[in-house]
């Protein structure tokens, strides 16, 4: 279980999370939805332990963060055991695609990995541009291929954020049903999304995180039934736009 | 006398010359590139020790003329030592340390303003400190500062000819001295000017290979 204890982050004065917990269960699927400029950004970095909160705890199965934590104490996450997928991607500029996803994975394991690449590849749709480099594929294209590289690790926790942003109906919903069958390999999936509809039909738990709190929870019937009153206002401005 | 008679009448002098030339190019290059890339890197390192250092010498080197260094330490800095030191020597040390400070601040802001969220991408995927270090970092840094490091080079080969004024027999003075006893400057500074491009050709071929190599257009289409 990777979970979250009285997590409190603050930028100078301004506090980001206020007294955030939560837990991410492996082999489910958990969202976190809420307005923008709420903290969701911050909290995925506090989970995939990118950021040192003020105070609080991050548990990784049996490794636990706790914090503050003291300078001189070295601190050794258990990547990429938990991984994350940034919104902003982060592929490497200087290498192809394709070495892109092979060049954290040869170093951790051995076998045929090509093979399990080509599998990816195939799931993916990444056929025509795989051998590309970065700055030669499409937003969309750079989504799959960060999420390839993140999957090909065999994690146990992914941390995602924000990944289908550029991609069309089509490719979203091939990501989001590869999402659902790695539930059954025993892996947790934290996601931040604004595709309620996703959260609707695939997520285990949906969390609602408004002004640093997370301000609702519980299974994707909350999106059906807000039990509070900020929930509502947000989904019914979320149907307003669309 | 045209270029090749002269090419071939002077081609002890003006090889005398590339010789010192080339001998001054192989110490101000080495110890531009050695220790500019150590002080550019202890200095992203510890910003406020080697850093200050790395800039307040690179400022230093750019603001006053290299001329003015150079003459300063031939003579007063020699008068009031009371020393007399060979002038390849302080032309060597001068046009090292320009070089170094140059190279060093390339390399310490290169090595500051690199993207950090290409070292976070490789640590959640795992990537050990050497991999990050030799597979990320380096490569990266290697293909953005191989352009400015090696115009900067081909700058401290032309600025060997300040040596001259301080009469080191390198090729400029062996071109000058040629002259005053022919007085055929067009010829004679063509010849010079044939020696720079043989010079700077092999630099220029290793340049463009490196650049086909490793570098390549990274921005977004």
């Amino acid at each position: 279980m990777l979970e979250a204890r009285n997590i409190n982050f603050s930028y100078g004065d301004r506090q980001i999370l206020k007294n955030v917990s939560l837990s991410v269960p492996t082999g489910g699927i958990t969202t976190l939805i809420g307005p923008s400029g709420t903290g969701k950004t911050t909290l995925l970095r506090c989970l995939a332990l990118l950021e040192k909160p003020q105070g609080g705890e991050i548990r990784v199965d049996d490794d636990a963060f706790n914090y503050p934590w003291p300078e001189e104490k070295p601190f050794n996450p258990p990547w990429p055991k938990l991984t994350t997928v940034f919104q902003q991607l982060f592929l490497w500029p200087h290498l192809t695609l394709r070495e892109n996803i092979l060049l954290p994975v040869r170093r951790r394991k051995s076998g045929d990995i090509n093979a399990e690449l080509e599998s990816l590849v195939e799931a993916f749709d990444m056929q025509n541009f795989i051998d590309n480099y970065p700055n030669e594929a499409s937003l969309g294209q750079r989504q799959r291929i960060a999420l390839a590289r993140a999957l090909m690790l065999e994690p146990r926790y992914i941390l995602l954020d924000e990944i289908t942003s550029a991609l069309d109906v089509e490719q979203i919903a091939k990501i989001l049903a590869h999402l659902k069958a790695m539930r059954g390999k025993d892996i947790g999936i934290f996601i931040i999304t604004h595709l309620l509809g996703f959260a609707r039909h695939a997520a285990d738990q949906v969390l609602f995180m408004a002004e640093g709190e997370i301000a609702e929870r519980g299974g994707p019937d909350i999106l059906r039934n807000p039990q509070t009153e900020r929930l509502g206002q947000f989904l019914s401005m979320i149907a307003a736009a669309s | 006398m045209n270029v090749l008679d002269i090419l071939i009448t002077y081609h002890v002098a003006f090889l005398q010359g590339l010789r010192v030339t080339l001998e001054l190019c192989a110490v101000i290059w080495t110890s531009g590139i050695i220790l500019g890339v150590l002080l550019g890197v202890a200095g992203a390192h510890d910003p406020t020790g080697w850093g200050r250092f790395t800039r307040g010498g690179s400022f230093f080197f750019s603001a006053i003329p290299t001329l003015v260094v150079l003459f300063w330490l031939h003579y007063p800095a020699q008068a009031v030592l009371n020393v007399v030191i060979d002038p390849f020597y302080t032309a060597s040390l001068t046009f090292s340390l320009v070089n170094i400070f140059g190279v060093g601040e390339m390399v310490r802001q290169a090595v500051v303003d690199f993207p950090k969220q290409y070292i976070i991408a490789g640590q959640v995927c795992g990537l050990s400190h050497r991999d990050l270090v030799t597979k990320i970092q380096l490569p990266i840094l290697f293909r953005q500062l191989l352009p400015g490091m090696m115009v900067q080079q081909v700058m401290m080969l032309h600025m060997t000819l300040f040596a001259s004024l301080i009469s080191v027999e390198e090729i400029f003075r062996v071109s000058q001295r040629i002259n005053s006893m022919i007085y055929r400057p067009v010829e004679i500074y063509t010849a010079l000017a044939f020696f720079f491009l043989l010079v700077c050709l092999p630099i220029n071929v290793a340049a463009a290979y490196l650049k086909k190599r490793y570098t390549r257009d990274m921005s977004e289409r």
